[in-house]
């Protein structure tokens, strides 16, 4: 292979401003102090080497240092988002050994993928703006390269020729794009796994340590949007059902697994239900949420005993499902011994206070678990407070908390109250998941927020089975069901006092549409694609059959372009043309050096009779080219006559009279 | 191994050159239309289409909705730079082809003129012929494009076929098209050198030249554009603010005799070489000359350029055979 051409420096600062543009979006996604190293690496490595290229040691020091961060803040599981963060590692060290043409292309590729993994990681307007931007970038900075291969210094192309070359290419090509976006047969099942995240997960988590959720009830985002249809239930009633708490070690509650694989426990309802549509955005966990007790579970998801919905696959990108749920009137009356030693064990040796507490009330209330619960909600509602700068707790954590602090949320509630009631003997666990919704008007969707996570607690009474008890909904109601008006969306965010909540509303719609629009698009909405036009289930052999059809339009749009290219733009010529190749088809065509006349002349000679008119044709035609050459309606006449003229149109007399 | 995979490669692009348009030279202006564009991937756009598969399939397993829109975005651009490369060449005309004669073994400085329609932009387009390259890029519609071709031989020089490629916009796929002008590119044949004397024209005139020596000079005039440099009096010239030229009595050598067969002893390639030596030095020094060639009428006698690549043209164009008498 011949040595790569070496870049000039305009060329390296596209390349390297694309591939800066193009990383960002990946860092934004990455944890912050990550995205902080592998930038700052980027930046020092690229104003180092811009002169010369770095040492191949130095190199290759860099490269095994950045891995080996990359791989200790993951605690060296290899997840989707490590697979990420080296990818930007490498990204931010490319810059080293870039100077030659074949370089800098294959950085330009590497980088086209840093949009992709983003939004592996996240699907956020951020995101896509950035993403989209890079790529525009990137597909600028090759248009730069293509230049500089070419050769061709003398005539530079402008920044702005270069976008708008870019811009061009890509609004040809999308309806090719669309038409497979659209139609091209989605996969109804993945051919392989989705690779977990293994540095950050967002939203809930299937372990809660008391003190640990700040981040989440801060974090303002969106995590589902509900569209109930019929009447929706008040917000006092929206208990979105998440993971389900059993285990507890003293510090931290966690989940038993083995639960996910036992069906569903026996429910009664009451009789009414809510029907809804669920839009979870992506949580990279298996657990879906659902409006108190689902009344099934939905495709491609299960429920385990504890009423828990799992999917069959991580919800790594937006998911909806279309759900009903319904209040139990009894849930689980008959509870399994192992099921209740489980809903009764408690760490030995923690807690003592606490303990001594609830023997008392249980000896001063004798059989009557409702009582004792009565009585724990009396004390919360008595003397605690709701707040959320808490003091890191010791080791009893429940001791300090209910004797001491006497305030915190939902975490130190739900976890007080249920080591109480287990304390007492009363079989309960701690449920996680969010609490409340707020209604945006636009929409006329709700919208459940990360901050509107919450922990309650369900104890198990005889004859009723599990019952759902807030003890910090008894503290501060107005803090759990969203009617403080500082709890609207926005209000608590940065820009909370300058932008008013309609922006916030109309934001969360837009993007709740575009969720509607493209997200949410997979192999089921494909399906129904036709269903405007009462095609209600599209096969995949009729999408393989619409997708050729439209890409083949696609392209048909194309080859006209290149026709339109060598197309004669002048109306007279263009006829002109297409007379002598009439006159081709019979062998009479015009040679390159003939004239017009002389060629009306040659034929006429040659083929009496066949060309009549021709002479005089192409005496026009010359009188039109030669002299003066203006449109109007002479140039318009003459362009019929030529379109009319065909070799042998009016076959003269004499022919005739010999047939006779 | 290599060596199999080698001529295998140059068997297979022999077979696909002779497949791809035009087959035969053809007469100028030629006008790409798109049947003779051809398009191919580079290495580059093979490697980009991986990345772009790679990506399709992932964001297709995922069903992640930005990742495959990116994707598709990203090949839609990338299919369209096909159209937009090959749109670079379509429509382009080569209009004419010209080259200033050289002798053989000199670099012929072969013009390539280019017209299109001014409507779109065509820069950078890479022009070669065999080793020889250049950049082309119109400008109103009107381009040059010059290659060096080396020379060996004397006589026509059959120029191979010319490619006008272009990797533009994305570097993801070279364009090419092929012109073949049918059009003569004259070789001059290398002179002799170390050169041998001309030979003396005949009579008085022989004599004549050789006391030139002396200043035997008529008179002397101005400086007539065709003058030969020597004959230029730089002294004399050098106190008038004017060139001078010395007239001699009789015109220099008179007429000197360029034949053919006055050469016995030399092949005719060495023939060839020692005639288009003198009339070099015949044209240098401002004498009048006549070439007596096989097989032609007297050419001259004369002087100057007309003469000369008349002379120069017959000697190149002598057939290459013994066979000449």
């Amino acid at each position: 292979m011949a040595t790569s051409l070496a870049l000039d420096r305009q060329s390296r600062a596209w390349t390297f401003a694309a591939g800066a543009v193009c990383l960002l979006p990946l860092l934004l996604q990455l944890p912050l102090r990550l995205a902080l190293g592998i930038g700052l690496t980027a930046v020092v490595v690229t104003a180092a080497s811009w002169r010369r290229p770095l040492h191949a040691l130095v190199r290759l020091l860099l490269a095994a240092a950045l891995v080996g961060v990359v791989l200790a803040l993951s605690h060296f599981a290899f997840g989707r988002d490590t697979g990420c963060a080296l990818l930007a590692a490498m990204l931010a060290l490319k810059p080293a050994e870039t100077f030659h043409l074949r370089d800098a292309r294959s950085l330009l590729g590497f980088a086209l993928f840093a949009p992709f993994a983003t939004f592996l990681l996240d699907q956020g307007p951020m995101s896509l703006l950035l993403g989209l931007v890079g790529a525009i970038l990137a597909l600028a900075a090759l248009l730069r390269l293509a230049e500089l291969e070419s050769g061709d210094g003398r005539h530079p192309t402008s920044a702005w020729q270069r976008f708008t070359g870019v811009w061009k290419l890509a609004v040809i090509g999308l309806p090719l794009a669309l038409a497979a976006f659209w139609l091209f047969p989605r996969l109804a099942t993945p051919l392989w796994g989705v690779p977990e995240r293994a540095m950050a997960r967002p939203g809930l988590s299937d372990r809660m340590s008391p003190g640990e959720w700040i981040d989440l009830l801060n974090d303002d985002s969106t995590a589902l949007r509900v569209q109930f249809f019929g009447a929706p239930p008040p917000t006092s009633q929206m208990y979105w059902r998440g993971p389900v708490l059993w285990n507890f070690d003293g510090r931290t509650w966690t989940q038993p697994g083995w639960l996910r694989g036992v069906p569903g426990a026996q429910v009664r309802s009451t009789g009414t239900h809510w029907d809804y549509q669920l839009e979870i955005e992506p949580t990279d966990s298996r657990q879906l949420v659902a409006l108190d007790l689902p009344a099934f579970a939905p495709d491609g998801t299960r429920l385990s005993l504890d009423y828990g919905l799992y999917a069959r696959r991580p919800l790594s990108t937006l998911s909806r499902w279309r759900m009903r749920s319904a209040p139990p009137a009894t849930f689980e009356p008959q509870l399994r011994s192992v099921l209740r030693r489980m809903a009764l064990a408690l760490p030995s040796g923690y807690n003592p206070r606490t303990i001594a507490l609830a023997q008392r009330w249980r000896r001063e209330a004798g059989d009557n678990d409702a009582a004792v619960v009565d009585r724990a909600m009396a004390m919360i509602r008595g003397g605690f407070g709701y707040t959320l700068e808490t003091p890191l707790l010791g080791r009893d954590s429940i001791d300090e908390f209910l004797f001491e602090q006497k305030a915190g949320y939902c975490e130190h509630f739900s976890s007080a109250f249920v080591v109480l009631m287990r304390a007492a003997g009363i079989p309960a666990r701690v449920v996680t998941g969010y609490v409340g919704g707020y209604r945006n008007p636009l929409g006329g969707y709700w919208q459940v927020r990360r901050s509107d996570a919450h922990a309650w607690t369900e104890v198990w009474l005889q004859g009723r089975g599990w019952v759902r008890v807030d003890p910090t909904a008894a503290v501060a109601p107005e803090r759990i069901y969203d009617t403080l008006a500082d709890r609207a969306p926005g209000a608590q965010g940065l820009f909370g006092a300058l932008v008013p909540r309609p922006v916030f509303d109309a934001s969360d719609w837009l993007r709740h549409g575009w969720n509607d629009f493209a997200l949410g698009f997979d192999a089921v909405r494909q399906r129904r694609l036709l269903s405007p036009f009462g095609v209600e289930d599209v096969g995949v052999a009729w999408l393989t059959g619409l997708f050729f059809g439209v890409s083949l339009l696609a392209l048909l749009w194309m080859t006209w372009l290149t026709a339109r290219a060598e197309r004669e733009r002048d109306p007279v010529l263009r006829a002109w043309h297409q007379l002598g190749a009439r006159y081709a088809r019979l062998g009479l065509g015009r040679e390159p050096f003939e004239t017009a006349a002389r060629w009306a002349e040659r034929i006429s000679i040659a083929r009496p009779g066949l060309a009549a008119g021709l002479p005089q044709l192409s005496h026009r035609f010359n009188n039109w080219r030669y002299a003066g050459r203006q449109p109007g309606p002479e140039a318009a006449a003459l362009v019929r006559a030529v379109r009319r003229h065909r070799p042998g149109t009016r076959i003269p007399d004499e022919s005739i009279g010999d047939r006779r | 191994m290599a060596a199999t995979a080698r001529t295998l490669r140059q068997r297979l692009s022999a077979r696909v050159q002779a497949w791809a348009r035009p087959r035969h030279p053809e007469t100028l202006p030629v006008s790409f239309d798109r049947r003779r564009v051809y398009v191919l991937p580079t290495g580059f756009g093979l490697f980009f289409s991986l990345l772009l598969l790679a990506m399709w399939l992932g964001a297709l397993n995922y069903n992640n909705n930005p990742a495959l829109m990116l994707g598709l975005l990203l090949a839609g651009a990338a299919n369209t730079s096909l159209l937009a490369a090959h749109l670079q060449l379509t429509g382009l005309q080569v209009s004419a082809i010209d080259a200033e004669p050289v002798p053989a073994g000199a670099t012929l400085e072969v013009r390539l003129h280019v017209r299109a329609d001014p409507g779109r932009a065509r820069r950078g387009l890479r022009v070669q012929c065999e080793d020889a390259t250049d950049v082309l890029s119109l400008v109103d519609g009107a381009g040059q494009a010059t290659l060096s071709v080396p020379t060996q031989r004397r006589g026509w020089l059959d120029l191979e076929r010319v490619t006008i490629s272009t990797t533009r916009p994305l570097g993801l796929a070279r364009a090419w098209a092929y012109a073949w002008p049918d059009a003569p590119l004259l070789v001059y044949p290398t002179p002799e050198s170390p050169g041998v004397p001309l030979p003396e024209g005949s009579g008085a005139d022989a004599l004549a030249r050789l006391r030139r020596s002396g200043d035997d000079v008529h008179h002397l005039r101005s400086y007539r554009r065709g003058d030969a440099r020597r004959a230029i009096a730089w002294k004399p010239s050098a106190r008038r603010d004017h060139l001078l030229v010395r007239e001699y009595e009789q015109p220099l050598g008179a007429e000197v005799v360029l034949d053919w067969w006055q050469l016995p002893g030399l092949d005719n390639e060495a023939r060839i070489r020692r005639l288009a030596r003198w009339v070099d030095d015949a044209e240098r020094e401002g004498r009048r000359y006549r070439l007596d060639l096989p097989g032609h009428a007297p050419l001259g006698p004369g002087s100057g350029p007309q003469q000369r690549h008349a002379c120069l043209r017959a000697l190149a164009l002598l057939p290459a055979s013994d066979a000449i008498t």
